[in-house]
């Protein structure tokens, strides 16, 4: 087939639509590398392509562009932490115990244990901190009392 | 596996990490975001349904593999959200082969009903002959006739 047949055969416009089968795929790719005239025309075919759908454009709604931000960020986070899982062990201890990980946001992330661990010691400190307060009034208390058992003995004497 | 993940699977670079030169997802979508919501629409016209559609295609994996794509980042940005759509319609459609939905407006055999059932509703080309007892060649003859008018329009 030769450039001119292949221009008017349509493969061009279903490979660019994604309609072409292996087979086409593989010619065409192969006849561009061949021909740079039709790779030339490929590229204007190309234009053709983009002027349809750009005059069938339709500016979505504003909320579409703030939820696929949020997904790519999301997706963006969990490729990182899978590129921390590539990194081999010896290379680890080489460049010491942590990871240097730059971020851009003023949040840290702990373990969920930390949680329930920063409840206990709150909920103790707490504790501790009535007990030793009753204990302390009750010692002042105990004092007072000894001082005035001990006036009134030397008052009996 | 179609053409996009074919070239995803041979490129294991991600663009979206990578530095500068490389668009990332939202820059993508602010330069073609109205035009695949375009083409969805042609293809799902419910506004909720094809705004789900673009979010999907915009934060799909496969929009990496628009980077080692051999043509323009919108060409391969039709292809995925054609895809992506058609999926959808399919799904919506609960059936294995999507409803046959001939435009009105399209005269029979006409490039442009071509255009739309491979195009809009998501059939082969093969597909296409056999429903309106054409060839192969003559529906991708169609295809070319149907950009050719649309440039000399």
């Amino acid at each position: 087939m030769n450039t001119q047949d292949l221009i008017k055969s349509g493969i061009l416009e279903s490979y660019l639509l994604g309609l072409a089968s292996r087979e086409e795929q593989e010619l065409v790719q192969q006849k561009m590398l061949d021909d740079p005239e039709l790779a030339a025309y490929v590229t204007h075919l190309e234009n053709d392509v983009l002027s349809y759908f750009d005059a069938n454009a339709v500016s979505p709604p504003q909320d579409v562009r703030e939820i696929v931000h949020l997904r790519s960020r999301k997706g963006n986070a969990q490729k990182r932490k899978h590129v921390f899982n590539r990194i081999p062990k010896e290379e680890n201890y080489n460049k010491g115990p942590y990871l240097e990980v730059e971020v851009s946001d003023t949040y840290i992330k702990v373990h969920k244990y930390w949680r329930p661990a920063f409840i206990i010691v709150f909920i103790l400190s707490k504790i501790f901190l009535i007990a030793g307060l009753y204990y302390y009034f009750k010692s002042s208390g105990q004092e007072q009392e000894i001082l005035r058992l001990k006036t009134q003995i030397q008052q009996q004497k | 596996m179609n053409e996009l993940e074919q070239i995803n699977r041979n490129t294991g670079q991600s663009f979206m990490n990578s530095p500068a030169g490389k668009l990332t997802s939202l820059e993508i979508y602010d330069k073609y975001g109205a035009m695949a919501y375009g083409i969805i629409l042609q293809i799902i016209p419910q506004p909720h349904l094809a705004q789900e559609v673009l979010i999907s295609v915009f934060s799909s994996p496969l929009l990496q593999s628009c980077n080692s794509y051999p043509f323009t980042f919108a060409v391969c940005i039709i292809k995925l959200a054609r895809a992506k759509a058609v999926e959808a319609k399919r799904k919506l459609a609960g059936a294995s082969s999507p409803a046959l939905d001939i435009r009105s407006d399209a005269a029979e055999n006409s490039p442009q009903q071509v255009f739309d059932l491979a195009f809009r509703q998501g059939f082969s080309p093969e597909e296409v002959a056999e429903k309106l007892n054409i060839s192969k060649p003559e529906v991708l003859r169609s295809l070319h006739a149907f950009f050719k008018s649309n440039r000399d329009a």
